[in-house]
Formats: C-alpha cells, sequence, structure tokens
C-alpha cells in the first residue's frame, strides 16, 4: 500500500554548532522510518559531511540553509538548499575527497544540482522494503 | 550532554593513552585537533587513542587523525588506534585510512 509522501523542513544557520541538530534530526526520522541502525547511522554520517562544508564554506548572500527531509514509503531522500551557487563547486571533483567519498559509499545515490535552484539530493532505500 | 566531546590523557611508562567520549564533529574538532597536538608536543611519546567511548566521528575528525600521525611521525613515534565502535571502524575502511593507521581491537 502507497504511503502519502511527506516532507520536514529545517533551516539553520551556517555555524558548525547546529551541525548536531541536523544529524539528531535526520536520526530521528530515519529511525521513524524504519530504517536499521546501520543505515540510520549512515544517514547521520552523510547528513553531516554535506553540512560541514557548508558550514566551512560560509554564505554572503544568506544565513541559513534548508535541508528538506522527503519521506517517501521505502525511502529517504534528503534536499539541502542553498542560495549562494558558489557552494556548489564545494562538492565537485576539485573538492575535499574525504567527505565526498564518505557520502558517496554511505548513501545509495548523491547529485548536486546548479540550473535553476542550488541543492544537493541524496537517498538512501530501506533494505527489504519494496 | 552525552555528545559533548571528553579528552582524557593517561600517561604510561612509554606512552600516552588518550581516551575519547563523546561526537567528534566540525564544533568539536578544534578541540580535539588542539589536545591531540599538545600532547604529542610535551610527551614526544607514542599515542593510543582509545576510541571505546567514541560515539561518533566525521571527515574533520578523521582528518585530525591524519595530522596526528604525520605530526607523531616528526617525532619518530606512532599512532595506535583502539577499541572503535562498528559505525567509525566502517569510517576507516571506506576512506582507507585503516591501511594507514594500527588498528587495534
Amino acid at each position: 500500500m502507497a504511503k502519502k509522501v511527506e516532507k520536514i523542513e529545517l533551516a539553520l544557520p551556517f555555524k558548525a554548532e547546529y551541525v548536531s541538530v541536523a544529524r539528531l534530526t535526520a536520526s530521528g526520522i530515519a529511525a521513524r522510518m524504519g530504517f536499521d541502525i546501520e543505515s540510520v547511522e549512515d544517514i547521520k554520517v552523510a547528513l553531516s559531511e554535506v553540512c560541514n562544508k557548508l558550514v566551512s564554506a560560509g554564505s554572503k548572500s544568506s544565513d541559513r540553509y534548508v535541508i528538506d527531509f522527503i519521506i517517501h514509503s521505502s525511502k529517504i531522500e534528503i534536499l539541502i538548499n542553498f542560495e549562494d551557487r558558489r557552494l556548489a563547486g564545494l562538492f565537485g571533483t576539485n573538492g575535499d575527497e574525504l567527505g565526498i567519498s564518505i557520502i558517496e559509499a554511505l548513501m545509495d545515490t548523491f547529485k548536486v544540482s546548479t540550473d535553476d535552484s542550488n541543492t544537493l539530493s541524496m537517498s538512501k532505500e530501506i533494505k527489504g522494503k519494496i | 550532554m552525552s555528545s559533548e566531546l571528553k579528552i582524557t590523557e593517561v600517561k604510561h611508562r612509554f606512552n600516552t593513552e588518550v581516551l575519547l567520549s563523546g561526537e567528534v564533529d566540525i564544533y568539536t574538532s578544534q578541540m580535539l585537533k588542539e589536545k591531540l597536538y599538545g600532547i604529542l608536543d610535551d610527551t614526544k611519546q607514542d599515542m593510543l587513542i582509545n576510541c571505546e567511548g567514541l560515539t561518533y566521528i566525521d571527515s574533520t575528525g578523521l582528518g585530525i587523525f591524519v595530522g596526528v600521525l604525520k605530526k607523531a611521525k616528526q617525532y619518530g613515534k606512532g599512532i595506535r588506534i583502539s577499541k572503535l565502535k562498528e559505525n567509525i571502524k566502517k569510517l576507516f575502511l571506506i576512506t582507507g585510512l585503516d591501511k594507514l593507521f594500527v588498528i587495534l581491537d
């Protein structure tokens, strides 16, 4: 039976002390959805890596970035929206490899979009659910 | 708060053990860096980083471990890491850092 897609939004300042809030929120949502402990941990770590990069670089055009958690019946999709187009470059091939390799290894998909919106998206399926 | 980072230094005869507990993230990593670098500069001994109480680390924390290892090598010393939780050991495997460090159970 298909469940309605739900969205939870979190807007955070570009400050290091609030990255843990993103992490705790992600872990609460993922656990609520039925991810196993290891996958909850993967989602937390991957999202933190994205937040770390945004916070380290900072932004001149806005004081916050917005994280959308989109809850599908069998997967979580996380969109990270930021106004400052420059920030997308942080996740390119010249970016810090340690953080990127962690995100790519832990999530099923990871994409950066710079067309009309500056958004990073990543997703992970719940194991065993169709 | 349990997520706070606590760093405890225990001096042994031939090495220094550093016990970490809590979370290392972008906010707490600077404190970890200052503490570990300071201990190395003071003791110039091998270091054992005991991670039994460490519940979370991100790439900034892993980067600091690498920096500490480089610094230890300058003194002709080594870094060993012990008692990693499975979720953290996974990050060492993903990043290949398991090959760089001596990791003990």
